[in-house]
């Protein structure tokens, strides 16, 4: 295949890979590739959703990528938008056998989309939403001021994913606590005095208590209930909201769905029978997208690992392995692969699939931060399966953030935001957690207070507090009550 | 389905967000300027070229666990104990960092531009305001007109014509006259312009050492270029003293050592000769600048003081930076404050308005311009 090619070609090529997929018996949904400069690649990979509204920090990533491609560090190998039709875009001077893997690539991903559940609840129309969006706030910032518009949507966007993590199911509606006999009451007389006694503290307490239960939808919450925000500022919240949404399934299946697109390109390309420079190319292109990473596993290389070994696993178990998995040995790879894509998140695939052997396979290790002196370090602190799989799950749990819920919304009756961190071992990161603050306190325009743990020590609580205006946060040790 | 070219989306978008990215770091960096004015490349650059000022590209913050604690996993070679990249202070490595997105953003700035971000937080304190006006130069203007000229002025010309058919009875245009031709022309305006001379008073005897002059260096420098900037022309005049002073140019003032004792009023008499000499009160604005590790006789101190006490009342700025030894043996027996700050600070009830800090490194000489140059609010609230 040669450098120069036409459109055309383009679509013949698209065409192969189509029917390729087919036969292996993937079920791509239709997809309108585009082949355009690296302005407009860039510009969308840095909004990830093209057409969204105008902000320096979509400037900032725009600029990061643009500047990897102009010095030859970095090509966007593959850019893909979940809609349908869906949108995928080639970049313009890349050669043919480049385009070819880019487009095997993302006839995975869209295929992907459609089966796996956790994409059920996006929106795949939402293109002409993020273009009204983006004009609606072109529109405030021409009338409130650009830098107004964006600091707001700075205080958005640091809330943005503090979200249910339960996508699937609703929380269960908050009912009025009410005691229920449990087996064996009569025996024990007193324990079941004080159990109702608590029970009917609670539910007297029911009516009074905002929110009802705790609340992780933080911006939601903020939309629907602080006190001073006007409309245009209710609007950008919930063009945020809106927006994050469409990303919170692709965070969440990452690794799942970049190592089935690289697992299934390799299939497509495989069959293409390529000559033997471009087969070359091909390679040489794959070796760098699989690239180990230092610091953080490459989505890419670890899921096709993984996915690899499913694959094995299928057709040729240890016992070991056969005992593990009852569909260990039969065959029907792709099946089993299909299946795995469309009910699982990354979560529930590491748990499952992390295996020693994936560990070693992927190189894994854990680091830690190491400090002498006044030196801090990065060091590598463990190969053992155990913990890899530890640290791993809990980083794609919740998107590896900490869990903090509204607990009250009326604290001290003097409308003030009271939330609460849930402890799972790791407190919060004082810099992180007091720049935040000092968003979520633009937002809610009353003192806010975060209730967490220090460090490690489950045993010592801490506070974050902010006032209006919000310049200054102060982290107490005790709880605050009054000013 | 077809493959098509371009994305169907307007394209500038990232480039114009970057700008917008850029604009918000440029109002970000004066803090940055600030901490680095003592940085030899920016004086050195000169006014042509363009300086590197790196600026850490803005943080997107939202709550995370604790990045001390939290660890990561990684891939590749390497043994429990091995070291992942370079030894880092305060921050993460970037490679093991949460935030790969960040990254040091070159900000290129001209002199003009790093004098802009800089000087818009001064001001010219105390300014007496007859002084900015007192200088008239003349300035041109083409809005006289006239009966002889280059450039005919058709509609005076107009106007001077239905005058003359008016007064002769008759309504209308016509008939016109070289009577009537008018012409543009021009006057000459008297203009405020403002200039300004800075005595720069420095102390070159061997107690000041390299360190000393580059700090004097460095204040000298900033305060000329923020005068060159607020006035239309600024002259220097560099004076170096020991025990007896001389105007020199700028090479030897910052270069020449001499030995001998320290007579600072030697500075201060020559300076006030000067002054009476070339630089009238009524034509200038006068700043005395004087930086020194504060070593002077005794005996001298008194003449001193009755020096700057003349220079006062029309000096817009009578100013004295000490440089502060940072030798060991100073910190540990606490005396390094010099004789010249102690002098001022006893005499402060009889020096209103004379203005005095110190410095040990060149991260001071921002706080010292700030404070000779502060915005004159209280002044303005008095008056």
């Amino acid at each position: 295949m040669s450098s120069r090619y036409s459109l055309e070609d383009l679509q013949e090529v698209n065409e192969r890979c189509l029917k390729i997929a087919r036969e292996l018996g993937l079920d791509p949904p239709e997809t309108l590739f585009h082949l355009v400069s690296s302005e407009e690649i860039y510009d969308i990979a840095a909004r990830g959703l093209p057409g969204r509204y105008s902000h320096w920090f979509f400037g900032q990533s725009y600029q990061l990528q643009k500047r990897q491609y102009d010095m030859g560090m970095s090509r966007i190998y593959e850019l893909v938008i979940n809609t349908r039709p869906a949108h995928a875009y080639l970049l313009e001077g890349n050669s043919l056998v480049a385009q070819t893997l880019v487009m095997a690539h993302v006839l995975a991903h869209v295929d992907f989309f459609q089966r796996s559940r956790y994409f059920s609840p996006a929106d795949t129309n939402i293109l002409p939403r993020v273009r009204h969006a983006a004009g609606r706030i072109h529109g405030y910032m021409e009338q409130y001021g650009r830098e107004v518009v964006e600091d707001f949507i700075d205080h958005c966007e640091a809330l943005a994913f503090q979200l249910p993590y339960e996508q699937l199911g609703g929380r269960p509606e908050p009912r009025r606590p009410q005691f229920t006999t449990e087996p064996f009451d009569d025996l024990f007389p007193e324990e079941t005095g004080t159990r109702k006694e608590e029970i009917a503290a609670r539910a007297a307490n029911f009516k009074q208590h905002f929110p009802r239960q705790p609340e992780r939808d933080v911006l939601k919450f903020i939309a629907e209930y602080a006190p001073q925000l006007e409309d245009w500022q209710r609007d950008i919240i919930s063009i945020v909201r809106t927006e994050t949404a469409y990303f919170v399934p692709q965070t969440r299946t990452q690794i799942l769905n970049e190592g089935f697109a690289v697992y299934m390109h390799n299939q497509i390309l495989q069959v293409l029978e390529l000559d033997t420079d471009d087969f070359l190319e091909y390679q040489s292109m794959n070796a760098g997208v699989v690239t180990p990473q230092r610091g953080h596993p490459n989505p890419y290389s670890l899921g096709l690992v993984m996915w690899q070994e499913i694959a094995r696993i299928a057709d040729d178990p240890t016992d070991e392995e056969r005992n593990k998995w009852p569909w260990a040995g039969e065959g029907e790879a792709m099946e089993k692969m299909k299946e795995i894509a469309e009910g699982y998140d990354d979560a529930a695939f590491l748990a499952e699939f992390l295996t020693p052997r994936v560990c070693e396979l992927a190189q894994l290790y854990t680091w830690d931060i190491e400090a002498e002196r006044r030196k801090k370090r990065a060091v590598i602190s463990s190969r053992e399966h155990e913990e890899i799989l530890e640290r791993m799950v809990a980083e794609h749990t919740n998107r590896g953030l900490p869990v903090i819920e509204i607990v009250d919304a009326n604290a001290l009756n003097r409308g003030e935001l009271w939330m609460r961190h849930l402890h799972n071992g790791l407190g919060l990161d004082p810099e992180y957690a007091t720049a935040s603050l000092k968003h979520l306190v633009q937002l809610w325009g009353k003192p806010v207070v975060v209730e967490s743990i220090e460090g490690r020590e489950a045993e010592t609580p801490l506070w974050y507090r902010a006032a209006p205006p919000g310049e200054e946060v102060e982290v107490v040790k005790e709880e605050p009550t009054t000013d | 389905m077809p493959v098509v070219r371009g994305s169907g989306f307007p394209n500038e978008g990232g480039r114009r967000d970057a700008l917008h990215h850029r604009d918000r770091l440029r109002r970000q960096i004066h803090k940055h300027l600030t901490d680095n004015i003592g940085e030899e490349d920016i004086i050195e650059a000169g006014h042509s070229k363009r300086i590197r000022v790196p600026v850490r590209s803005t943080r997107r913050y939202q709550f995370i666990h604790d990045r001390e604690l939290s660890g990561g996993v990684g891939q590749g070679d390497g043994e429990p104990g091995d070291q992942l990249g370079p030894p880092m202070e305060g921050e993460k490595p970037s490679e093991a960092g949460t935030n790969p997105g960040e990254e040091m953003v070159d900000i290129w700035l001209d002199m003009e531009e790093i004098e802009e971000l800089l000087f818009s937080s001064l001001e010219l304190p105390r300014l007496k305001p007859k002084k900015l006006m007192d200088v008239e130069t003349t300035d041109i203007r083409f809005d006289d007109i006239a009966r002889k000229g280059p450039q005919l002025d058709k509609r005076a010309t107009l106007r001077k014509n239905l005058e003359r058919n008016a007064s002769k009875g008759e309504a209308g245009i016509g008939g016109i006259d070289k009577e009537d031709l008018r012409y543009l022309s021009y006057r000459d305006l008297p203009k405020p312009q403002s200039r300004a001379v800075v005595f720069c008073l420095m102390d070159v005897s061997a107690s000041m050492d390299a360190h000393h002059k580059q700090i004097a260096r460095l204040f000298f420098y900033w305060t000329v270029q923020f005068l060159r900037h607020k006035y239309h022309q600024v002259e220097v005049v560099f004076i170096a003293h020991h025990s007896t002073a001389r105007e020199c140019s700028e090479h030897e003032f910052f270069n020449s050592k001499e030995s001998g004792g320290t007579k600072v009023s030697s500075a201060y008499t020559l300076a006030q000769q000067l002054q009476r000499q070339r630089y009238p009160e009524a034509d200038y604005n006068i700043y005395l600048l004087h930086a020194s590790d504060g070593d002077n006789i005794a005996s001298d101190n008194p003449q001193v003081v009755a020096l700057i006490k003349e220079f006062l009342p029309f000096a817009s700025l009578v100013a004295y930076l000490e440089i502060r030894k940072q030798s060991v043996q100073a910190m540990m027996s606490g005396t390094s404050q010099g004789n010249l700050s102690k002098l001022f600070e006893k005499s402060a009830s009889d020096l209103d308005g004379f203005m005095w800090t110190d410095a040990e490194d060149a991260k001071e000489i921002w706080p010292a311009l700030k404070k000779f140059f502060a915005r004159d609010d209280v002044l303005e609230a008095v008056q």
